[in-house]
């Protein structure tokens, strides 16, 4: 009956009633979002990362975590003794850049043949592959990103490069240059960021990662499986800092549309309040039928957040992309109950003066 | 016959900042059990201040009021909850509605508040809906309906959990003579039926023909008769 009384109130009202659904709504898409594109991109780099094939990665030992793959301290020579190690079928130097026109893309340097034994090689989706210098890969998801044909010319790194190939996506980068022509455009010939070490027996990574450790004592050994586990928002400096912020933001939205929405619903039904009084109806009566409406607002707003994201991760997939989103129940569960917790917070007030109306003066409300 | 409401030098003072307005100044009172009472006098002379009272809506300033047995001025504001909950019906002149539920919504609402869910409490509602002739005006909402059938819809509301007192705070006041008097007749018929005390204040002479006893109230006095 209470319900029937929810709902009624709800619907004699739909502008406001649709306002703070759109209000939680766009709170649960904020956080949904927001988190389902962090945790994407970590997810999609790892994968990425894992897509090259290694089983171990040697790298400086002062390149930090993550994000850290970048500046040339390993020289390439070192690659040829790690070959020699018994258990390592083969290992591919590595030069890495960030490029920062049109959004955040790391660029590999590579040896294709070395690349090639680690990886297994590129599939190749039109052209062909690295030849010259002034020759890169792209990967099929940044080509149709940017719209890009083999052929073409492409602008990197302020130097203009012709696009030899393009390749299915999944192996480290989104774009591969020869590893001289990369070491030339930094200044730094002869060396790499990072060794991709592929061992004959995956099995016996640990044996090898050991036998590695003596040969290499002052750089940073990792083993591919543990790095990505690794590779999570908490790990990356700042990110979880910048999840909360985003996170305090959406609640701070919904809080405030459902405390406004349901105080101003209780001074225009103050008479109403007045009369379920009369009716002997309790405070606690009176703050479960303010609290239930909250409650009932908010879980159609968490339906319609749940439903509005996942549709605009298809349209953010069709726009950008490169943009992983990656929505999870874990997160959409946790997102709900976030929803649900700044709602019960934004109405305990205005439920609590509801039930604290003086019922005559309410009754004798205009 | 028992009594079932007394009240004894009662005395009701508002507040308004720092001003002070006495409505009720030692109000003496006695109903019997299944009394139809009438309360009349002029605007202002606390009458439903009284009802108010009796019925748990505001405490008493000081003074008994004695409610089947049970003393208001003892009581906490959840008791009196209880109580009005359990033992008082209001019916007020403007109806009092609730506007976004339907004429059936306003009623099985009092018995849900009551904590009636059952199915005796369904019987019930039928009964007395057929009662009130209000069968065919179930699913219509308050403006729907005509002052005289909002007015029954409050009554069926008021007394579907037979509460032992019915307290009606100038019901025929916003009706016509012919809805006035239907629901006169159909507050004597409850009277009649159920033994329930009533309470009702009107300003007008005729109405309170229908009555057992009148009441005079003058300046928040009962006037001896
Ligand atoms: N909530 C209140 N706050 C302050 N004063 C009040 C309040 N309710 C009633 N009064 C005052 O108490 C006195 C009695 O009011 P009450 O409403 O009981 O009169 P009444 O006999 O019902 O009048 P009427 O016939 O006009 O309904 C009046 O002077 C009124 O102004
Ligand atoms: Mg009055």
């Amino acid at each position: 009956m209470v319900n029937r009384l929810i709902v009624a109130n709800l619907v004699a009202r739909p502008m406001r009633t649709m306002l703070s659904v759109t209000a939680v709504a766009v709170e649960m898409v904020l956080i949904i979002l927001v988190v389902g594109l962090t945790h994407g991109i970590l997810q999609e780099t790892a994968r990425r990362t894992a897509g090259v094939g290694a089983q171990i990665m040697v790298l400086p030992q002062t390149t930090s975590f993550v994000m850290g793959m970048s500046g040339t301290p390993l020289p390439t020579q070192l690659a040829d003794r790690i070959a020699e190690v018994s258990g390592v079928q083969a290992v591919a130097p590595v030069a890495t850049q960030v490029s920062s026109n049109g959004g955040v893309t790391m660029i590999y340097g590579i040896d294709p043949k070395r690349f090639d034994a680690v990886s297994g090689g590129f599939r190749f989706l039109q052209g062909r592959g690295l030849q010259a210098p002034d020759e890169v890969l792209v990967d099929d998801i940044h080509a149709r990103a940017h719209k890009l044909r083999a052929g073409q010319t492409v602008e990197l790194l302020n130097h203009t490069f012709r696009l030899a190939g393009i390749v299915e996506h999944g192996k480290g980068a989104r774009i591969f240059m020869k590893i001289d022509a990369l070491q030339d455009l930094l200044g730094a010939p002869g060396k790499a960021s990072v060794f991709f070490v592929k061992v004959v027996n995956p099995q016996q990574t640990a044996q090898v990662l050991e036998e590695l450790r003596r040969l290499l004592p002052n750089y940073q050994l990792r083993d591919m499986a543990e790095y990505l586990s690794l590779m999570t928002a908490s790990n990356v400096p700042g990110l979880n800092n910048f999840i909360t912020v985003m996170i305090a933001l959406a609640v701070s939205i919904g809080l405030l549309v459902i405390f406004i929405t349901m105080y101003s619903t209780i001074v225009e039904r103050t008479r109403e309040i007045g009369i379920l009084k009369s009716m002997g109806a309790s405070n606690r009566y009176i703050v479960s039928v303010v609290l239930r409406e909250t409650a009932l607002l908010t879980a159609v707003g968490i339906g319609a957040g749940i439903g509005l994201s996942f549709l605009l991760r298809r349209l953010t997939g069709v726009v950008f992309p490169t943009l992983p989103i990656l929505i999870t129940p874990g997160w959409m569960l946790r997102a709900g109950l976030i929803a649900l917790a700044a709602s019960f917070i934004g109405s305990v007030y205005p439920a609590f003066r509801a039930s604290k109306l003086d019922a005559i003066e309410a009754i004798a409300y205009e | 016959m028992t009594e079932i409401i007394r009240i004894e030098r009662l005395h009701k003072i508002f507040r308004i900042g720092k001003v002070e307005v006495p409505a009720l100044r030692g109000v003496n009172l006695r109903v019997e059990d299944g009394e139809f009472v009438s309360l009349v006098g002029p605007s202002g002379c606390g009458k439903s201040t009284l009802l108010h009272v009796i019925g748990g809506l505001t405490a008493p300033t000081s003074g008994r009021v004695i409610v089947d047995g049970m003393d208001l001025g003892q009581m906490s504001d959840g008791l009196r909850t209880q109580l009005r909950k359990k033992k008082i019906g209001f019916v007020f002149q403007r109806f009092n509605l609730l506007p976004t539920l339907t004429a059936w919504g306003n009623i099985a609402l009092a018995c849900h508040i009551a904590g009636n869910r059952n199915g005796n409490s369904r019987a019930e509602m039928q009964a007395v809906i057929k009662m009130l002739g209000l069968e065919a005006r179930m699913g219509h909402r308050p403006y729907e309906l005509s002052g005289g059938e909002q007015q029954r819809v409050a009554i069926a509301r008021a007394v579907v959990n037979r509460p032992k007192i019915i307290l009606a705070d100038e019901p025929t006041g916003n009706l016509d003579t012919e809805n006035s008097e239907l629901v006169l007749n159909m507050l004597c018929e409850l009277n009649h039926k159920f033994g329930q005390t009533i309470l009702l204040i009107t300003h007008n002479p005729e109405v309170s023909t229908f009555t057992d006893r009148i009441v005079n109230m003058r300046d928040g006095h009962i006037l001896e008769s």
